[in-house]
């Protein structure tokens, strides 16, 4: 059985729904982002979990014991928020022994867990500092360390970086991994940066307008996304107006260049639909004569470093598609205006509505 | 590139001209407050230490050890306090019902403009309102009489006296209490609440633990700000009692201006007193608030 469930979870607010359908298995220990754009219920879905916001119907569970109408205070859950929630009031020391003062622990045995966070956090020395006396980055480690010090049944992160600046961002991404792994929480993970979930979990739960569009690990979500919205939501995408010519031998006709498609097409002949491909499936040139390898030609429409990755967009004729190179000192790059050739591997793509 | 030379001569014209302007909008503040603020209290310290032929002397600071003098600190003292725990309470109790209650919004706009003016209404029209109201022969103790067969006179109630007038000042306190607690409930973040509730506290412990020694200072450094509210008011005591009670603001208007008992002297010190409870008053308030606002960063 998993470990935290949620069953056709549903959510409304006056009548307008915010999270329907959620039907999810975590299993103990398994780091568990949600990943989708503003609004569509992310929050609201991890406010079920903790418990500020009863389902309107379905039931939540945690280690098989039914959650759903538990109030807040009882769930033994541990949850870090997105703005500074840190009591201002006191110390770092007294907000990470805060839950455990409130079980009534004895004393030396607080101050032994509080050290043992501390430095779980890296923050060994700032115990008597106050929240507004530590900078952005080290208040989340601080209310990190506080949802984790009283020992909850699982963690629950509502876009806790995104209040932080790039860098900081990063490295405490990985802090956070780190100690999830460490500690092997169970942990859901609220964020709308999709290299961030990508990046630290285990499953990722793509959500949009209140439904779940798709659950799988980074690489399923990234490779083999299921729906159009996930395409295009995870990674860049790159989308062509095509014909399909022959669905059984996975042909399609672009501005009447026939395209091999890697992935069964699920559409009828002469159907319009969409080739999807990733921008780093592309390289400059031609595909000499590889019959698994595609060809376009096109005008340069622009050249853009963006850091270890250099963007061209190629003007192909009815659509612009990105081409992603990697920076690498020998590139030779074309200038804008240059006309190119460019190919990819048909099993690079696929078709989607 | 000729860049250097070019935008430096600009800048080092334009901005010491444009420091002169910046003080400019200040002036009429310093004037203002030189003319009214700090030439009055020099003239009040100077006076305390002068007899009527302009000599120096300790006779005034002295004669406020006087019974009757040290009654009317310990009256307005009682007063103030009495009012400003009073209207603190129940203003900090009706800011909690407009800011955190989730009440409608128009009873938290129409309870804000109405402490906004009741705050600002003192003075004579205050005591005439409420000797209107609950005089004598006021408009309230009629019914309380015609109707209900309730003499609140016979039963002991007496506007004209020390809790009468603690009743009249409230209506000025509790809504000045109102004003600033309702933005600093509003400050209290719904995270806290929340960050508490997931740890395992109660509503209580919320309160005891996060909220209030959040507001402590802010509701101590308000309840200060009534204090000094009251201790420094007098036409409304004047205008309520005639005279009767014995507040500092009364007697140092009798020193000063009276027939019978003129001492200008003791006037001088007996207002500076004032302005040095008033000093330390406000003092604390500015320690505590900013005590809040160093959390609240
Ligand atoms: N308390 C509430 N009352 C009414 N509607 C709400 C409430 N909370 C959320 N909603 C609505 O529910 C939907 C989902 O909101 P939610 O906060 O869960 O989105 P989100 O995915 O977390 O977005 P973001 O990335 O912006 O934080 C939104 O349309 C929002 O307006
Ligand atoms: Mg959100």
């Amino acid at each position: 059985m998993a470990y935290l469930e949620l069953e056709n979870v549903r959510k409304e607010f006056n009548n307008s729904v915010a999270v329907e359908n959620f039907n999810l298995k975590v299993e103990r220990g398994e780091f568990v982002s949600f990943l989708g754009p503003s609004g569509c219920g992310k929050t609201t879905t991890l406010r079920m979990i903790a418990g500020f916001e009863l389902p309107t119907s379905g039931a939540i569970t945690i280690n098989g014991v039914d959650m759903t109408d538990t109030p807040p205070n009882k769930r033994n859950v541990g949850m870090v928020f997105q703005a500074y929630a840190l009591f201002p009031n006191m110390t770092v020391a007294d907000n990470i022994g805060f839950g455990l003062k409130i079980a009534k622990r004895p004393a030396d045995e607080i101050k032994k867990r509080v050290k043992e966070m501390l430095d779980l956090i890296h923050l060994p020395v700032k115990g008597d500092s106050y929240p507004y006396q530590l900078s952005g980055g080290q208040q989340q480690r601080v209310a990190l360390a506080r949802a984790l010090a009283f020992q909850p049944q699982v963690l629950l992160l509502d876009e806790p970086l995104s209040a932080l600046d790039a860098k900081i961002r990063v490295e405490l991404r990985s802090e956070i991994r780190r100690i999830q792994q460490q500690l092997g929480i169970t942990t859901i993970y609220v964020t709308h940066d999709q290299e961030e979930a990508l990046s630290i979990s285990d499953r990722i739960v793509v959500m949009s307008a209140g439904k779940m569009e798709q659950v799988g690990t980074p690489f399923e979500i990234y490779n083999f996304p299921q729906t159009s919205f996930t395409a295009s939501f995870v990674g860049q995408l790159n989308l062509l107006p095509v014909t399909v010519s022959d669905a059984e031998g996975r042909r399609c006709a672009f501005n009447g260049r026939a395209l091999a498609v890697g992935q069964p097409i699920r559409f009828a002949n002469g159907a319009s639909v969409r080739l999807a491909l990733r921008p780093e499936e592309l390289n400059l040139g031609g595909a000499s004569g590889d019959s698994q390898r595609n060809e376009l030609t096109g005008a340069v429409e622009s050249v853009n470093f963006l850091g270890s990755v250099v963007r061209i967009r190629v003007d192909v004729g009815g659509a612009t598609i990105s081409i992603d190179l990697f920076n690498e000192r020998q590139l030779v790059l074309p200038k804008a205006g240059e006309q190119v050739t460019v190919n990819f591997p048909a099993e690079s793509c696929w078709v989607m509505e | 590139m000729t860049q250097a030379s070019l935008p430096l001569q600009k800048p080092a014209t334009i901005r010491p001209r444009g420091a002169v302007f910046n003080w400019i909008g200040v002036i009429p503040f310093f004037l203002f407050a030189i003319a009214f603020l700090f030439l009055p209290s020099s003239s009040l310290f100077i006076g305390s230490f002068q007899n009527s032929e302009g000599g120096f002397t300790f006779d005034n600071i002295l004669g406020l050890s006087q019974p009757k003098i040290l009654d009317s600190y310990w009256l307005s003292i009682r007063v103030s306090a009495v009012t400003a725990i009073g209207g603190g309470i129940f203003g900090f109790l009706l800011a909690y019902a407009v800011s955190i209650g989730g009440l409608p919004a128009w009873v938290r706009s129409s309870i804000t403009t109405f402490s906004g003016v009741a705050s600002n209404f003192a003075g004579v029209p205050l005591a005439y309102a409420f000797v209107a109201v609950l005089g004598r022969v006021g408009f309230v103790t009629g019914i309380l009489k015609d109707i209900f067969n309730i003499d609140i006179y016979e039963a002991g109630f007496n506007l004209y006296s020390f809790w009468g007038l603690s009743l009249t000042y409230m209506y000025f306190q509790f809504p000045l209490m109102v004003l600033v607690m309702a933005p600093a409930l509003d400050g209290l973040k719904r995270e806290w609440r929340e960050a508490c509730e997931n740890l395992g506290a109660t509503s209580f412990e919320y309160w005891r633990y996060v909220a209030m020694p959040i507001l402590l200072p802010s509701l101590l450094g308000t309840m200060i700000l009534l204090f000094g509210n009251a201790f420094g008011a007098y036409a409304t005591a004047l205008a309520l009692t005639g005279g009767t009670l014995n507040l500092v603001t009364i007697q140092i208007g009798a020193q000063i201006r009276g027939d019978v008992l003129h001492n200008p002297g003791l006037g001088y010190a007996l207002a500076f007193g004032m302005v040095v409870i008033m000093a330390i008053s406000i003092a604390a308030y500015t320690w505590l608030q900013r005590r809040t606002e160093r959390w609240l960063r």
